[in-house]
């Protein structure tokens, strides 16, 4: 009898193995191809680099939102201008040149000759106005057409009004001239957003090529889709050849989709990855073992960690229309109450910066310190707790929390309340799931919360006019100052770029006098590169430049 | 046995409405909050024009009773609508992801039928022997062993390790399905998805095979002098094995709804998360197409299932006069 069980256990082996050789043979053939040696400073051509990307929502520009479409959308596409990936200096990418008027209501835009979409076809004036009609259409349901709020005719066109862009007209094919309802100085920014580049309008006239643009975009940047996007496993690029600019050195990039970042970091260190994110609590490690950037951005051998600033604050929102949070003097007393740094070093492990304001550092004009009570003084914030009528705490009710469970934000808001409860504020915290926090946001119904802010544009308007301008929609704190409403039209209108930061700083300043809400940290990269990989730059927008990154082979 | 088959597939009927309606329940105002359409931009606002636009769009703005009815007509003509978050149509995303969901759930189940009850059959023959122990022990620490620990010590092992070990020469993929999808991919996933089934597949099998083996029909069997081969494949293990297929069946029914965890850990593209985060996002129509494809799924192996037990037990015959 035990021969016979022999027998099936050795089957059964024989079935397991025969698995694991099948799978063993596949990687064998996988490995190969990879040759040493060193070739010094000088960029060579070839070569594919891998790099770890969430599922994106859209790669189709039209509702490139999240920083893993616009990811994907800046490397195939180009638009008007674009950002040097450190600096955030504005510079010509699709236009060559560009000018406004006196008061910044009119821009021309004067298009680079030659430049070609991927099906080779030449860009022109009218695939801007053509790709800006596509976003502002209702019908085609884009989330993220406020980018053109400013321009003439976006209202009538978002109403189903008017069938074009009243604003944008195409002079000549290599001019566009815009109109925008209002001033605005730093509309120059706003072109430079990934998702108003052209799109070639042959490529999207029957549904079925929308639909196959849609996964397959054919756009006009250094890098064009190698295959249709395989959902939550891979988009694959490759070199443009044909491209107006310098042609980009790597053959081509593989964005290999995890929904975990866990599995990418360790396909990372299984040297499967050439560009991760660093899971939290794996940092310090990460960074004895590779090496910090010293300037945070930059990935190169032995300083492959990467901690720069980013451009997004996270921040506790106060309803300043509560009736007891709608004194000042208290919501400067609760800011000073929190101790940021702790927050920085227990949840964060260093991964963040305190916020001394809104702005963060990587926006043109930023500010060191712009907001006096964002910084932690426990004697201070008693005294104004006292000076608001209710020394110690006395007095004063139970205030509430709320936020959306998971994602972490429970360590953080922990510590804030018992931060609150030490100057003797007694905090109840109401944790809940996203959509239902949301449901609360937007009615209202809340006294504390969270949010978290990305600048679509490294600039500083980005963050004070869709947060505190009174009649904003991302207003969640409901913050209405008449003098900061009329400082920052003040300075969209004001076309000489310094003298409209000033008046961005002060309108910042301002706000943080106020103490609308309670910036709590800024943040910061967290992600490694491989030894392989050369100037490669990852920016404060979260943006790789992989046009003029390079595989050392 | 085609009228008891017949009679089991109109039995879907009744469930798959009352699935349906349920689901449509938790759409109505009120009961779960959220609202889809907000959720599409997140924390950003949505500009009321493209709000409407959406409302309008899904249908949302009709009571909830029309929104069914519309629901059932299209689902129909085989139309499950298009999601809220991606704009894609849900049929095609599940296109997609479900052939993965089997392909996982096929290959841990094929282990869990070879390994699992192959080791059920070797520790109840040989009762307290040392192979016995073995598997005693092991399958006792497998149950209890966390999966996602289970599945990143074979990453770490498996992928990491063994590649440094062998100088990069040989290792098990840690993630995803290959392009194209092939068998070695599979193996990690498989494994750590079939790991506590297959210890409790190994332990039923044995507790039952053991219960048989103290019956009568047994002895007399072995007292005719039938050899053990005989004796435990064409006697005891036939009637050992009911439990044992129906726990493997509602286990092969639990794996055809995606499997959190291991699509995590993998980065398998199954359904599992698809519609654990659509839940999330309040994206309905992905999560009432991902419901009545599951429930289908389920009820189909279950009918397997059951039909399996007349060939495993001559006494149970469907549909007939009762004997």
């Amino acid at each position: 009898m035990s021969e016979r069980f022999r027998k099936v256990l050795a089957v059964s082996l024989a079935v397991v193995l025969a698995l694991g050789i099948s799978g063993l043979a596949g990687c064998a053939k996988k490995t190969g191809g990879e040759t040493g040696g060193e070739t010094g400073n000088k960029p060579v051509k070839g070569g594919t680099l891998s790099f770890y990307l969430n599922e994106p929502a859209f790669i189709d520009p039209y509702n490139a939102q999240e920083s893993e479409g616009v990811q994907v959308v800046s490397a195939v596409f180009d638009s008007l201008v674009d950002f040097d990936p450190i600096t955030s200096e504005i510079r010509p990418a699709a236009a060559e040149s560009w000018e406004s008027n006196e008061d910044a209501t009119v821009w021309t835009f004067h298009l680079r000759k030659g430049a070609k979409f991927h099906n080779g076809r030449e860009v022109k004036a009218e695939d801007f106005k053509y790709a800006w009609e596509r976003i502002c259409n209702p019908e085609n349901k884009s989330e993220i057409s406020y980018h053109l709020s400013a321009v003439k005719g976006y209202d009538e066109m978002q109403e189903g009004k008017a069938t074009e862009l009243e604003g944008v007209k195409v002079v000549d094919d290599y001019t566009l001239q815009v109109t925008l309802k209002e001033p605005f100085g730093d509309f120059e920014y706003v072109v430079g957003h990934p998702a108003l580049a052209p799109v070639p309008k042959e490529e999207l006239d029957t549904p079925e090529k929308a639909k196959a643009f849609a996964d397959k975009p054919i756009g006009n940047g250094p890098f064009m889709m190698a295959e249709p996007w395989k959902h939550d496993q891979e988009i694959k690029i490759v070199r443009f050849d044909d491209y107006y600019g310098e042609p980009a050195y790597l053959d081509g990039v593989d964005f290999k989709i995890f929904k975990d970042e866990e599995t990418a970091f360790l396909e990372f260190k299984a040297g499967n990855l050439d560009f991760t994110s660093i899971p939290s609590g794996q940092l310090k490690a990460t960074i004895q073992q590779y090496g910090e950037s010293p300037d945070g951005y930059t990935v190169e051998p032995g300083k492959q960690v990467l901690t720069g600033s980013e451009l997004a604050v996270y921040y506790v929102i106060l309803n300043n229309k509560d009736k007891l949070l709608a004194n000042k003097t208290l919501r400067q007393a609760f800011s000073l109450a929190v101790n940021r740094q702790a927050i920085v070093d227990s949840v964060f492990e260093g991964t963040r910066d305190p916020a001394t304001g809104i702005v963060p550092k990587g926006i043109v004009g930023y500010q060191d310190g712009a907001w006096p009570y964002a910084k932690y003084d426990k004697e201070q914030a008693a005294k104004l707790l006292a000076e608001a009528g209710y020394p110690e705490g006395k007095g004063l009710p139970e205030v509430t929390l709320s936020y959306n469970s998971g994602s972490g934000h429970e360590a953080i808001m922990e510590l804030i309340a018992s931060d609150l409860k030490a100057l003797g504020v007694n905090v109840k915290l109401d944790g809940q799931e996203w959509a239902q926090y949301l449901d609360k946001l937007d009615a209202g119904e809340f006294q504390m919360g969270r949010l978290g802010w990305i600048a679509d544009y490294p600039i500083m308007d980005n963050f004070l006019y869709p947060l505190f301008q009174s009649k904003s929609a991302d207003n969640h704190s409901f913050y209405a100052n008449p003098q900061v409403d009329s400082l920052l039209a003040e300075a969209r209108k004001t076309p000489d770029a310094d003298a409209r930061i000033e008046k961005y700083r002060e309108a910042e300043r301002m706000i943080g006098e106020d103490a609308p809400v309670i910036p709590i940290v800024f943040y910061k990269h967290g992600r490694v590169g491989s030894d392989r990989i050369r100037d490669f730059v990852y920016g404060p927008m979260g943006i790789a430049a992989l046009d003029k990154a390079w595989i050392a082979q | 046995m085609l009228k008891y088959i017949a009679r089991r597939i109109l039995q879907m009927v009744p469930v798959f409405f009352g699935v349906t309606i349920l689901l449509f329940i938790l759409r109505a105002p009120g009961v779960l909050p959220g609202d889809p359409i907000r959720m599409i931009t997140g924390e950003k606002a949505i500009s009321p024009a493209l709000y409407q636009e959406l409302v309008k769009e899904n249908g949302l703005d009709k009571p909830l009773p029309v929104q069914y009815v519309t629901y059932l007509g299209k689902l129909v003509h085989g139309d499950l609508g298009r999601s809220y978050q991606k704009d894609r149509p849900v049929v095609e995303i599940f296109a997609d992801k479900y052939p993965n969901t089997i392909r996982l759930a096929l290959a841990a189940i094929v282990i869990e039928i070879i390994v699992g009850i192959a080791a059920g059959i070797i520790s109840a023959v040989k009762q307290y022997s040392f192979l016995d122990v073995v598997v005693t022990l092991s399958t006792s620490v497998l149950v209890s062993v966390p999966v996602f620990w289970l599945g990143m010590m074979f990453q770490v092992l498996l992928g990491i390790k063994l590649k440094e070990w062998t100088g990069g020469a040989f290792y098990l993929p840690m993630s995803g399905m290959g392009s194209p999808p092939d068998l070695a991919h599979l193996v990690l996933p498989a494994v750590t998805l079939a790991s506590v089934s297959t210890a409790y597949a190994a332990r039923i099998t044995r507790s039952q095979l053991l219960e048989v083996m103290g019956q009568d029909y047994i002895r007399t069997a072995v007292a005719k002098g039938l050899s053990d081969r005989a004796v435990i494949f064409k006697h005891a293990l036939k009637n050992a094995m009911i439990p044992v297929v129906t726990f493997i069946g509602l286990d092969l029914g639990a794996m055809m709804s995606g499997a959190i965890l291991t699509e995590t850990i993998f980065n398998w593209p199954g359904v599992g998360l698809e519609i654990y985060f659509s839940i999330q996002q309040r994206d309905w129509p992905i999560v009432m197409g991902g419901v009545i494809i599951v429930v289908f799924a389920v009820m189909l192996i279950n009918l397997i299932v059951d039909i399996s037990y007349a060939f495993l037990d001559p006494r149970i015959r469907y549909g007939g006069p009762a004997k």
